[in-house]
């Protein structure tokens, strides 16, 4: 099951890339692009924590979703100036 | 108490062991978690297929407003809560047999990745929900306006 686990979150990071780029050429711009990459690698990490994970793949996981939340909180934030 | 009556309880706990003993239990609860698991795993994975696909539609029919791909993103989302809701039912389940400490401390951790990943999201699908509500209501009143000229 892990293999297949692993086939999975690896696909789901390629449709990701594949997503963002098709957003970023049909709107033209950054921040949809990324919103829709972090929504895919959200789903890869989680895929990845199904079945039997390790300390480092849990580790991992978290980090993914914190630098996930940081980049949406900061494209969302306002500009100054 | 009475010796008679503590042979009787380990006589009821030696049945009882007998007919369900840790190991089957152990087996159920892991063929179960797994099945459950799978289950939270699938939809997620069928979530990022449909919301690939339709990127990849609403590109070919041509670059529309950012909305859509905000609606696409809104329904992925509500896969990945579904999906994780799966998952943390398999993490209650885990917890049934006696788990190593260990055991324990990955379990406390994912569930907790888990069961924060299922708040943000429920806060994020609600925000785009209201986005998109407000913009069709901001929609609604142009054609309004337009459609009454005064």
């Amino acid at each position: 099951m892990t293999t297949a686990l692993d086939l999975a979150a690896l696909a789901t990071t390629a449709f990701g890339l594949v997503a963002a780029a098709v957003v970023l050429a049909a709107a033209g711009r950054l921040l949809p692009a990324v919103a829709v990459l972090l929504d895919f690698l959200t789903a890869a990490g989680l895929l990845r924590l199904a079945g039997d994970p390790s300390w480092s793949t849990i580790a991992a996981a978290a980090a993914v979703i914190a630098v996930r939340r940081l980049a949406v909180a900061g494209l969302r934030a306002p500009r100054p100036g | 108490m009475e010796w008679a009556e503590l042979r009787g309880y380990s006589r009821i706990m030696d049945t009882t062991a007998e007919v369900l003993p840790e190991s089957a239990l152990r087996d159920a609860v892991d063929l179960l978690v797994r099945l459950v698991e799978a289950a939270g795993a699938l939809i997620i994975f069928v979530g990022a297929v449909w919301a690939f696909g339709r990127f990849l539609l609403t590109m070919a029919r041509g670059a529309g407003p950012d909305r859509r791909f905000n609606r696409i993103r809104l329904t992925l989302g509500r896969f990945l809560a579904l999906g994780l809701e799966f998952q943390l039912a398999g993490d209650v389940l885990r917890t049934a047999v006696a788990p190593s400490f260990t055991e324990i401390g990955q379990l406390a951790a994912i569930a907790a990745i888990r069961t924060a990943l299922n708040f943000f999201l429920g806060r994020e699908i609600a925000a785009e929900r209201a986005e998109i509500e407000r913009d069709r209501r901001k929609d609604a009143d142009g054609s309004r306006a337009r459609a009454e000229p005064v």
